[in-house]
């Protein structure tokens, strides 16, 4: 007798391509070129159009296909400081810039395959924020989520999630996560609320956010660090300025004030009597002259300046640069509407990530040798045991297809998820085989819709008991924090993939395998 | 007489005697859970993911001895543990863990380091505040019940026989209450990862006992003894496969996650006590029905 395709094993064929399609499509995998990790907003390129996620096919027409060839091509291309033309084609557009350096963008490799990981394996930062000493309703936390995510965007990280969450006695929080990235200023960025105030005397100017300020001066002419300068303890400190445009309205406020200012005349020029006071949080950061110039003037333009310090003098620059760049920042998206607190806070580091991995693909195959070593020993029967591996390495495919299609984080809580798939589909096969093994007083068909009773069962009940950790009521808060969805989510498609494609289609197989030795 | 069937009337003559043995046990479990709840006012002993506080790694060599010896006395509940390359062995990063505060904590540490923690770079940082730690472990243990009353609520829809899917229920609670003793006996601290193991550990221990149960009652195929000892066959394959799968993925995982560490160790020893409640305990049980309700 010849083996009979089902239809229950086409759709096993069918969706073991779809996933392969799913978890190696436009990858790495196939895919030349490189990927552009992240793009300096104020960087020519960035003008022209290039965003992050865009793929380097070719520079100058000479194609690129992995990071070391990049590497070389541009340290090649950039031998003096002299400034060149490039042509930089992506797979999206083609872009031709004057530049001496290509550092405005930082490139990786194209990941080898579509399957996300999570923050514990591929690295990045996950933040758990709540009001300070005030439970917000559902309209302020959306308020909240909305301002926070434009003070990250406007940061510079864009591959993030913001999201509202709430546990089970009502408490709402704000989660943040940031993939692949672990920003060491996101502390400050989160637990300083931001109120930014320009004063003189003690009149408000201006304050930070899109009302006052039109907009902020980020590009190499308008954003600068100054100078740096040792200090008496040894430490150094740097300081930098930017321009900011003011709003009419704020320009106008300017000049009602400074109007009614009297005029200082020293010997290092002249001044109005009372300063421009920059307060954050309620805190002087700066005090600035204003000179005689501005007096009544509507004046749209002000430079803005502050300092970092440090214990060396690349510190102090770093902190500076920081620094610059937080302040910038609040101008742009204004202050919080709210004191926050950090509840949660984790940062991990890529380093890990890539021999981690290659641990878990070593534990995943030493793990299914040992099976399909038991499973030999047991059924000595080698087109059986082989049945039973492949259909549970299919199981893992599909999973891993779905997870990417639907661009599901992979965690570690996953990983162990995708060992429950492992184990209970080794079950459940076990269970297919030895029901169609046995009692042979009864057909073929009905020894297998006997094995599906006991395999519907065992689902029913690892699905229900994984439900309460997806319902939000009970687990909102701890599975908004990445605790627990990836395994209970892994676990629940897995099994079902299993019980539904895999499990039914390798029925169909055994069967027939049976029916000949039955007709033998 | 062969092997099979000394076993087969030692089983027929002393079933309902061999429950004693998680008779026992059981009590053993209660009197002793009930001193460790005295003791540490809690069933188990929480690690800082479910209390609060701050896990520091540092990508560095570090002499661990010596960093905890000068530690000690400047962070609360100080542990430090080490992740090395599985083929080289070479160690890879230290990890710190303190109930004191994030911030705190790092400051203490980059001093007595000398140089400064770049999260990302030379460091990963991991800090949860004891108040949603407390609601953390409030709402897993809830959802730990209600799995297992759903579990439950499931057995005996399927069933619909009470002593049946009781024993089955009573089977499953036992492997979990016998996991959570050998887990406090063996000092284990046990963290949220370890919390979802006892969920996994549901699911894989009722499906022995409901292959079991469905051979045992829905089929008059063969004698009961046959039906016990075939059921038995596939049942420890089952278990097996299992158990040796997550034995030797815990053996390569251990130096480097202690999440995993920690589920693939509870599943292991929870699988140990499974075999033991589903051919012992369980089998004793409904061997017991059968027999009863033919009379």
């Amino acid at each position: 007798m010849k083996f009979k395709f089902t239809f229950k094993i086409w759709l096993l064929i069918i969706f073991l391509a779809l996933s392969l399609l799913a978890i190696f499509s436009s990858s790495g995998f196939i895919k030349h070129g490189v990927l552009v990790a992240s793009i300096d907003s104020s960087s020519d390129l960035f003008s022209q159009g290039m965003r992050q996620g865009e793929v380097i096919k070719a520079i100058d027409n000479q194609k690129i296909t992995s990071l070391e060839e990049y590497s070389n091509l541009i340290s090649n291309k950039f031998v003096s400081n002299k400034e060149i033309k490039l042509i930089v084609t992506t797979d999206k557009s083609e872009y031709i810039i004057l530049t001496n350096n290509l550092s405005s963008i930082v490139v990786k490799n194209i990941p080898k395959t579509n399957i996300l990981l999570g923050l514990d394996l591929a690295g990045g930062a996950r933040a758990l924020v709540k009001a300070q000493n005030q439970s917000l309703d559902s309209a302020q936390i959306a308020d909240l989520v909305d301002i926070t995510r434009n003070r990250l965007n406007a940061f510079g990280l864009s591959d993030l999630k913001v999201a509202p969450v709430s546990d089970l006695s009502g408490e709402r929080f704000m989660l943040i996560e940031i993939a692949g990235a672990t920003p060491k200023d996101l502390n400050r960025l989160l637990s300083d609320q931001g109120k930014f105030e320009a004063k003189i005397g003690n009149q408000t100017v201006f304050i930070g956010g899109d009302k006052d300020i039109a907009s902020v001066g980020r590009d190499a002419q308008n954003a600068r660090i100054e100078s740096c300068n040792p200090l008496s303890d040894g430490s150094y400190q740097c300081t930098f300025q930017f321009t900011v445009t003011l709003s009419p309205e704020a320009a106008k406020k300017h000049a009602d004030i400074t109007e009614n200012l009297s005029v200082n005349y020293t010997d290092q020029g002249n001044y109005l009597s009372q300063r421009l006071d920059l307060y954050l949080d309620d805190k002087l950061t700066d005090s600035l002259l204003i000179s005689e110039g501005l007096k009544g003037r509507v004046t749209t333009q002000i430079a803005i300046s502050g300092s970092g310090q440090g214990a060396t003098e690349e510190a102090a620059y770093e902190e500076a640069k920081v620094q610059m760049k937080q302040l910038q920042t609040i101008l742009m998206t204004g202050s919080l509407p709210y004191k926050l607190e950090i509840i949660k806070l984790d940062t991990v580091s890529p380093t890990l990530g890539g021999s981690f991995t290659k641990t878990i693909m070593i534990a995943g195959i030493a793990a299914i040798l040992a099976i399909s070593l038991i499973i030999f020993i047991r059924y000595r029967n080698f087109k059986i045991s082989l049945t039973l591996i492949l259909s549970t390495v299919s199981e893992v495919v599909i999973l891993l297809g779905a997870a990417a299609l639907i661009k599901w984080n992979l965690d570690l809580p996953g990983i162990a998820g995708i060992l429950a798939t492992i184990g209970t589909g080794i079950d459940d096969l076990v269970v297919i085989v030895d029901e169609s093994l046995h009692d042979t007083s009864i057909s073929i068909k009905q020894r297998i819709k006997k094995a599906f009773a006991i395999i519907m069962g065992a689902y029913f009940t690892v699905l229900v008991s994984l439900l309460p950790l997806i319902w939000n009521p009970i687990t909102g808060g701890a599975a908004g924090a990445g605790l627990l969805q990836g395994f209970a989510i892994t676990t629940i498609l897995g099994i079902s993939i299993g019980v539904f494609i895999t499990r039914p289609a390798f029925s169909d197989i055994i069967k027939q395998f049976k029916h000949k030795e039955d007709v033998a | 007489m062969s092997f099979k069937s000394k076993i087969q009337s030692f089983h027929d003559k002393h079933y309902k005697l061999l429950l004693i043995l998680p008779l026992l046990i059981l009590i053993f479990s209660a009197v002793y859970l009930a001193v460790f709840y005295n003791a540490n006012g809690a069933f188990f002993k929480k690690d800082i993911s479910l209390t609060g506080g701050t896990t520091i790694t540092i990508y560095d060599n570090l002499d661990i001895i010596k960093l905890k010896t000068d530690l000690s006395t400047k962070l609360n509940d100080l542990n430090i543990r080490d992740i090395s390359d599985l083929s080289t062995g070479e160690l890879k990063a230290v990890i710190i863990e303190t109930t004191s505060e994030g911030q705190e904590a790092k400051k203490i540490v980059e001093d007595y380091l000398g140089y400064p923690l770049v999260e990302g770079e030379n460091s990963s940082f991991e800090f949860t505040g004891a108040s949603l730690s407390q609601s953390f472990y409030k709402q897993l243990m809830l959802a730990m019940l209600v799995a297992f009353v759903f579990m439950a609520i499931v057995i005996f829809i399927m069933f619909k026989n009470f002593v049946p899917s009781a024993a089955v229920v009573l089977s499953a609670f036992l492997d979990i209450l016998m996991t959570l003793i050998v887990i406090n006996i063996a000092g284990i601290e046990l963290s949220t990862a370890g919390i979802i193991a006892f969920l996994m550990l549901i699911g894989y221990s009722v499906d022995t006992d409901i292959l079991l149960t469905n051979r045992l009652l829905r089929r008059t195929d063969h004698s009961l003894n046959l039906r016990i000892f075939n059921a038995f066959k596939t049942g420890i394959t089952m278990t097996l496969t299992s158990f040796f799968a997550i034995l030797v993925a815990l053996f390569i995982v251990a130096p480097f996650s202690s999440v995993l560490t920690q589920i693939f160790t509870i599943l292991v020893i929870g699988l140990l006590f499974d075999l033991f409640n589903t051919w012992v305990t369980n089998v004793s049980l409904l061997k017991w029905y059968v027999l009863r309700k033919k009379k």
